[in-house]
Formats: structure tokens, sequence, C-alpha cells
């Protein structure tokens, strides 16, 4: 014990060994003992300037890189659980809901929260009503989530929430819900599984309709067990726009409980009915019937021995059944379609009232005799009896007088060459014969509505214009669409074509039409008190030796200023098939029903007195 | 003579390094926390709902190193010079000779987790590392030899003389346990350093190593040749799972950390994050401030170890310091490397913080020989 004590840092570098007793040697260990102090100070700066360097690179990755690594973290630390946004909800023109949503639960399993699997199982069984099977292979599958059933009812995903099981997960969903099941189901369609539209206006529609998903962030450990008790992000989900439509569920179910009746009366194949306000456009009701269940799409109607078919048959009737024949399917249109040649002719200048016709009971065209109607002929007539005998052979002088041109010129005024522009998919253009291959023949049969093919729609979209003053107006269901809350409303505008026509032949035309209703053929749609103008058709099939026939009839209330106008089609009835007497009748069923609903006064006294005997 | 005698036992007042013996109950208190914290999940899991699992089995083996540790420091530490009672073995080679004989006797017997053999078990106690006893063999057996004869490392021949003893363990320790050999081979390197007064020994000595440690790596196990892969391209390596997941850990933590208890990173994501890992959820529970914190706490306990070394009473107790600074010191710096991805990855413990009975009994141990020689200090 030489030496004193020196604090912690002694001033001179004396470390003698107390013991050390080889005194020769301690000269040496003082020498050594400096080297040791100056190398331990080089070893220690170089471990402090790599513990620098490593908070260094600390900083870099807790400061620089925590966008790049800790979104990464983020990422694989959190599950995403989306929440269903509602769809909007579609409406008819008075707010009555025609497509809306109900709540439904989807039921899956996550396998490793799974405690109980029998039990599982065995619930799951119970209350969905499902294969054993079934349940018990998506139960035990090693998946990180197993959907056992969507769509489920509400009370029953309720009633297996409160038997708390494990690892059982009940999220909530909506499921589109059509409360008319199947009014207008061509025209609103439906959804699929995933809430997108398949035809219809679900289609048309569809961005606007469906709503934004809301997003809940929840973390989860390593194994995907949710952490409880952390605060989650959350994004709400934002439920799509509504769409107010133009249909009119009254106007509707009118017109389809006619065409129902009729179809059944005639045994048809189908029929077609088209409502519209002829001054905007605005369909009140489109009518296919046979309609379908829009709940209950995939379900085949009036269809035996379904199981029979094969899985592309099943989809071509399905199609065939989802179709809109209304826009889809092209006729020849027939005598509806004279009042197209007459207004052709009126605004080229090559008839007047005045004039008057004959008709044999034929025209010679060329080399053909073209027959009328009536084959004793009608005999000498104005142009006005003409229109309400509904006479081919007048037809075919005025045709004629118009020329190809003319007459080319007017269906493009009209908007017959091209897709009306109506708001659904699935719209079919008119077939008609190229301008330069249209002879004689071609153009006598075009001017009483042979030899080509149109959609009602668009026959419907012409004579608005011919009946409204000369507009040619968008037929469309879409009037305005609106966010949940109200605070946003967009108001849709469609494309009219003013002055498509001059006033004063849509006068005249207006005066024929009602002609042809008040004395004309078309008399069986006559209501007493009411002005109302149309014409009737009788078309038949192609070919022409299977005698299967289109009776059709277009008609418009009051005449003289149209607010209705209606056009039905029945395809293929039996028995009696003139348009006149079958299909007429069945526009003034729905026109009696409809005119009061929409306001149009009956005018008992002026009308009883004007009329003759 | 009397009253000289009397100035003399005045002036005769024994230092304690406190502030070290602070420190270090800090650091293992603060591991003992941080391994509750990133170990309660899989504890929780894997142990039948044992949330306190690891938390308990460190906490006891801790307190019985802080006890051996406070012995120790009373004892002298020259005791391990003296020889074995009827011999004329030191009891220093004993020890060493014990760490061979395990060393060896691992390689037969251990108990394999994790594809190593690095676990010899002891039944209802646990498992023993032998590899942690060997890193204290070393800094023994090194700074005897160096007591012996001071002067030897200024010769290539006393050099050898060292590093032949030294080498044979640290190559039976290669075979199972890169990163242990790492750890003793730059104990050899900076020992020798320090004693010896020629600087290309040191220079020799680590371009052999490091020849000696490229032929390990390129002629070794494939898997270490994958490590380097992993480093360099860790995101998309597809067994980069865990360092990346680390790293994730220390991005997500920010400068103040998600606050204690609060990692995810923890729930199965960084795998044992108790153990190796354990500094990546300190980051991230404990933000980037809470990290520096404890390595300044580390830079603050080596400065303690380097004091005491620099005025150890002897060149014997000089060097033990040296060892155990370089010890504690390339653990440190070679985990918190490893965590970050600055190299490739080699398993370090985090010393006194990462989980591991065997390590931290050693530690304390060699924290108990590092106070003993402090106690020594006039």
């Amino acid at each position: 014990m030489e030496f004193s004590y020196n604090a912690m840092i002694p001033k001179k570098a004396v470390f003698l060994v107390a013991d050390y007793k080889r005194k020769q040697n301690v000269a040496i260990v003082n020498y050594v003992r400096v080297y040791h102090k100056r190398r331990l100070l080089i070893m220690i700066c170089a471990f402090l300037l790599i513990l620098i360097l490593l908070m260094g690179r600390l900083t870099y990755l807790m400061v620089f890189q925590a966008d790049h690594f800790g979104v990464l973290a983020q990422e694989i630390q959190e599950r995403e659980r989306s929440i269903k946004a509602e769809r909007g909800r579609i409406f008819d023109r008075n707010g009555v809901e025609l497509a809306s949503n109900k709540p439904v639960c989807t039921i899956s399993v996550i396998y490793n929260q799974v405690k109980e699997p029998d039990k599982v199982i065995e619930i799951l069984v119970r209350e969905l009503e499902l294969d054993r099977e079934y349940v018990e292979k998506r139960v035990r599958k090693k998946s990180s989530r197993e959907k056992i059933k969507s769509n489920v009812e509400k009370e029953i995903a309720d009633k297996i929430r409160t038997y708390d099981l494990d690892g059982v997960m009940v999220d909530e969903d909506y499921k589109r819900f059509y409360p008319y099941s199947s009014l207008a189901s061509k025209v609103i369609g439906f959804t699929g599984s995933d809430n997108q539209g398949i035809i219809g206006l679900e289609v048309a529609y569809d961005k606007k309709l469906q709503g934004q998903n809301g997003v809940i962030y929840t973390l989860t450990t390593a194994k995907g067990i949710e952490i409880k008790n952390v605060a989650e992000r959350r994004q709400e989900p934002v439920p799509g726009n509504d769409l107010y439509t133009s249909l009119d569920v009254n106007i509707q179910e009118y017109a389809w409980q006619a065409a129902k009746k009729v179809r059944e009366e005639k045994n048809a194949k189908n029929v077609k009915v088209i409502v519209l306000n002829p001054q905007n456009g605005e369909i009140y009701a489109m009518v296919n019937e046979p309609e379908f269940d829009a709940n209950n799409p995939y379900t085949l109607i009036e269809q035996e021995n379904t199981d029979k078919l094969t899985d592309k048959e099943k989809n071509d009737l399905l199609n065939t059944m989802w179709r809109n024949a209304c826009i889809s399917d092209t006729y020849e249109p027939g005598s509806t379609f004279k009042i197209i040649t007459a207004t052709a002719a009126l605004e080229e200048g090559k008839v007047s009232l005045k004039d008057s016709f004959y008709c044999p009971g034929f025209k010679l065209v060329e080399d053909r005799t073209i027959r009328c109607h009536k084959t004793i002929g009608h005999g000498a007539e104005s142009f006005k009896e003409g229109i309400m005998n509904s006479c081919n052979p007048v037809f075919m002088e005025i045709g004629e007088r118009t020329g190809v041109n003319g007459m080319y010129k007017w269906f493009k005024n009209l908007g017959l060459t091209e897709k009306t522009g109506i708001d659904v998919p699935g719209e079919a253009n008119s077939i008609m014969h190229k301008k330069e291959n249209v002879g004689a023949v071609e153009l006598a049969t075009m001017s009483f509505g042979q030899s080509f093919q149109i959609t009602p729609l668009q026959l419907i979209r012409a004579v608005s214009a011919v009946v409204n003053g000369g507009n040619l107006i968008t037929p469309h269901f879409g009037v305005k669409i609106e966010n949940r809350d109200k605070t946003k409303i967009k108001n849709l505008e469609y494309k009219v074509k003013k002055d498509a026509l001059s006033k004063e032949t849509s006068e005249t035309m207006k005066m024929l039409l009602e002609a042809v209703v008040a004395e004309g053929g078309g008399n069986k749609a006559y209501i007493e008190g009411y002005s109302i103008g149309g014409k009737t058709a009788t078309s038949e099939k192609l070919p022409r030796s299977s005698n299967k026939y289109i009776s059709s009839f277009i008609g418009f209330a009051p005449a003289d200023n149209p607010k209705i106008l209606a056009i039905l089609l029945i395809d293929e009835p039996e028995g009696i098939y003139y348009g006149g007497t079958i299909a007429a009748p069945v526009v003034r069923g729905i026109f009696e029903n409809i005119l009061p609903y929409v306001g149009i006064e009956q005018q008992y006294i002026s009308k009883e007195n004007e009329k003759p005997q | 003579m009397a009253g000289r005698r009397k100035q003399r036992k005045q002036e005769k007042v024994v230092f304690y390094d406190y502030g070290l013996l602070f420190i270090i109950l800090f650091l293992v208190g603060f591991g003992l926390i941080m391994i509750y914290s990133t170990s309660y999940y899989s504890a929780t899991i894997h142990k039948n709902g044992d949330s306190m699992y690891y938390l308990k089995r460190q906490g006891l083996l801790a307190m019985v190193g802080i006890v051996a540790m406070l012995l120790i420091s009373k004892m002298d530490y020259r005791w391990v010079l003296k020889p074995i009672p009827r011999t004329k073995i030191p009891w220093v080679v004993f020890i060493y000779l014990v760490a061979v004989v395990l060393q060896t006797y691992v390689l037969f017997f251990g108990i394999e987790l994790n594809g190593a053999k690095r676990w010899i078990g002891l039944g209802p106690l646990g498992t023993f590392q032998p590899s942690d006893l060997s890193k204290a063999a070393v800094i023994l057996m090194i700074a005897f030899m160096v007591n012996q004869k001071p002067r030897a490392l200024d010769s290539l021949k006393g050099f050898i003389t060292i590093a032949i003893p030294v080498g044979i363990l640290l190559m039976l320790i290669a075979i199972e346990n890169m990163s242990t050999a790492i750890v003793v081979g730059l104990i050899l390197m900076f020992m020798c350093y320090i004693a010896s007064r020629k600087l290309w020994y040191f220079l020799l000595m680590g371009a052999a190593g490091g020849g000696l440690g490229a032929l390990y790596i390129l002629l070794g196990e494939g898997f270490r040749m994958e490590r380097i892969q992993i480093w360099l391209n860790v995101e998309t390596h597809e067994k980069g799972g865990q360092i990346l997941q680390g790293l994730y850990a220390i991005a997500s933590g920010g400068a103040f950390g998600k606050g204690l208890g609060q990692s995810m990173q923890k729930l199965g994501y960084v795998p044992e994050a108790q153990n190796d890992m354990i500094f990546s959820i300190i980051c991230e529970e404990l933000g980037m401030f809470g990290a520096f914190a404890i390595m300044l706490v580390f830079i603050l306990l080596f400065w303690h170890i380097l004091q005491i070394a620099m005025n150890a009473p002897d060149l014997f107790g000089g060097m033990l310091c040296s060892g155990v600074l370089v010890h504690v010191a390339s653990q440190v710096l070679l985990n918190i490397a490893v965590v970050t991805n600055s190299i490739p990855s080699t398993g370090v413990a985090l010393p006194f913080i990462s989980y591991g009975g065997t390590s931290v009994m050693i530690l304390l141990a060699e924290m108990g020989i590092v106070l003993s020689v402090s106690n020594r200090i006039r």
C-alpha cells in the first residue's frame, strides 16, 4: 500500500501494484500503463464514433424513413373492414320508392379465432338452414376468412350474434329491394351480388347510385386477431345518390294491368306499352308484359322444367326475360307509320286536306299490285278520309309524291334514323333500306309502314314531335339526382330538337288523328267527353306466311294539346288481330283510368253537344 | 511512526464506484420492464396465459446475478490468480478449461433451438449457454497471461502464446455460434491491442481475423452468405422478415415513441421481440429520444469502466476491466447495428436488456469484477 487515494482520475500515472514483487518490472509496468491509457482512449473513441454513426442511422430510420417503413408497418398491422355504403334509391315522380335497400348480413368465420368449431358448425347449420357438409368444410378450412352465407335476414343474423361465438363474424350489408317487385322490372332493372346494376336504370345510373364504401381500419396482431379497446380509424360510408324518375307507379300499374289482361285474353306472346308526356319526353310508364320479379331476377317466369336446361340455355332465356322489348326490339310499324308519311307529305307540300283520292282496293306499282286492307276498295275519299280509313293506296300515292328523298329527309328529321337517346341501356336502332336501293315498290310499302323496322320507342318519339308542335324530344326516365341529405340536387336535362316540323302541320295532324279516333278506324279508343287522337296498326310479322301479327295503337289526349301519348303493341294475338279492334280498346281503358288521374278534365257538355248523332 | 500510521489509516479511504453500480441496476431494471413489455403478448399465447413468464425467469436470474455481482465486488479479484489448493494450476486456468469442456460438450449434447446447438439443459433450472461463460473466461485468461508477461505482446512469439489457447476456444464457439465468436474475437483483438506496444500486431490480427471471418462465411454454412443477401435487400428478400419487421418497429416509433407498452410490432410481427430484437421495440415504444437515452446510459457505463480500467491498481485489474469494456461495448454496437440493418444480421444480445438468463448473470458477474477492481483503487 505504497500510494494514496487519487480520486477517479489520478494526477500522476502512478498505479503501482502493491504486491507486485519484482521491483525491476515496476518501470516496465508504468511504461505499459501509459500505453494502456492511450490505447484505451483510442478504443473508446472508436466505439463512440460507431455509436454516433448508429445514432445517425437511427435518426435516418425514425425520421426520414418513418413515412416509408412506418406506413408499411401500419399496412401490415391494420385490417381493413369495409362498411358497405347504401345504394341510392330510385323513386317515381311522386316520391314513391321503386328500389330501396333492406339491411341484411353476411356471416363469415375466421379460422384461427374459432374456439369451438363443433358448436359453431351446429349453430350455423341450424340457423342458416345450410347443408352440414358445406358448413363443416368452410369452418374447418384454414383461411383467414371464409364466407358462409350472405344476404342473411337481419333477424337471423341478430340471433346468431346473441350466441356470441368466437370467430364468427356478422357483417352488415344491404340488399337491393324492389317494393313493387315486378312493376316496370325491365325498366328499373336489378343489381348483382356486389350491388352493381345489371340491367335497366340500375345500370344506366350505376355510378350515381353507388355510394362510397366506408372503411374501418382495425389493428390486428400478426395472427390477425383484432386488438380490442384500441381507437380504430374509420372512414364513414357515403350512401349513393337517389334517382327520381318520371315513372308514375299508378300509371304504370294501370298500363300493366291492362296489358296483362289483354295478353291473357288474346293469349299473346307479349304486350308492350309506353306512356309518355309528348311535350317533354318524360316516360310515365313502360310495360313489357310478362314482367319478371326484380327481387328474384334469376327465376325464370312461365317456364317449366328449368332443371333440364343447360347453363347456356338458361342464360339465354334469362337474357330474353330481362330484355326491354320496347326499346330493344324492332318491328314493322304498319299503319301507325302513316302518321309519319302524312307528316312528310304535308311538310313537303305534296298533299293538302283538299286533295281527293280514289281507292280501287289496290295500287299498281311498277309490275306489282299492292292491295289495300279493304280489298273491295274505299272508293273516292278525301285525304282526311284516307287517314281515317287507313287506306293504303292513298298513302302509296302521297308517298310517291313525296319521293324517296322527301321521305328519308323526314325520317331523319323525326329521329327515325337514330337511337332516341333514352337513359336506359340496350336501345336498338331502326333497320331501313339504303336510300339508293329504294325503288318504287319499296317506297310504296314504306309509306304504309312495311319493309323496314323501327322500335316502338322511336315511333312514339317521332309521333311526339308530330303532336307537340314540332319539337323532337328525348324520351327519358331520369328527372333528377339527389344526394341523401338533399343538399345536392342535379336536374337532368335532355336534348330537344326544336321545330323539327312546322306548327301548322302539327295542328293538321292532331286534327286528322282526332278524326281517326272520333270517326275512323280508331273509334274503339274513343272516350266520351275526351278529345283523343290516335292511329291503329296491324302489322303482319315476317315471314308473311306465318300469319302472325302485331296489333298496335298509338293514341294521345287531349287531342288539341296532348299531355299523354301512349303506344300499345300486342305481339302475336290469337283470334281477331286487328289493331283497331283489340289494341285501341286497351288504350282506351288505360286512358279512362289515367286521364282523370293526370288532371285532364272530361268535357261533358261541350263534347256531348258537338258530337254528331 | 504511530502518528504516521494513523494518518495513513485516515488516507486509506476505500473507493467503490457507486455510480457504476447505479447504472448497472438501472439497465437491469429497465431491461426487465422492456422484457415484460415485449414478451407479455407472446407469453400469454405460448406460456398458457402466464404473461409474466419471461419477466419472472429473467427477474429471478437478474436477482441472483446482482447478489453474485455484489459478492464478487467485495472479493479481491486477484484470488483467481492463486493456484487451486494442492495443485499449481491457477483458478483462472481452471475456469478457462471448464469453458473449453462445456463448449465441447455443447457441440455433442447441446439442445438445438432454431437450428443451432448452443444450450446445455439443466433440467428444471432451464438452460445454460456456455458461450456466455466462454466470453468471461477469455477475458480472465487474456488478462492473466498479459499479467504474467507484460512485455510478451511486444513480440510475435508472445502473441502466439496468447492467441493459441484463446483460438482453440474461439474455434469451438465459432462452429455453432458466429455472433459469440465475433465478440470473443473482438475481445482478443482489443485486449492485445491495449496490452501491446506494437501497432502492427493489431493490424496483423485484424487482417487475420477479417480473412478468417471471410473464409468462414464463404466456406461455412450457406445461411451466412444468405444473411449478407438479406442485409443488402432487406425489403425484397423473402427471408428479410425479422429484420424488416424490426425496421418497421423502429420507423413507427417517431421522435417520442408510441408510449411504453404500446408497440404494435411486438404482437407477433417481430418474432421473439424480447430477445435480440428488443432494441427495435424500445425504439417503437420510447421513440428516438428514448433510444438515444439508452445509448447514452451505455456510454456512461463505458466511461465508468474505462475510468476504472485506467486507474486500476494493477495490470491484471486494468486488463480485466478493458476486456469487460470491449465485451459490453462490442455487444451494444453489434446489437444496434444489426437491429438497424447497418450490418448483416447476427444474433447478439443487447447487454443487460435482452432476455437471456446466462447472459445477464455472466455480465453481472463481470461487473462484479469491475466493481471489485474499483474497490481496490486507493
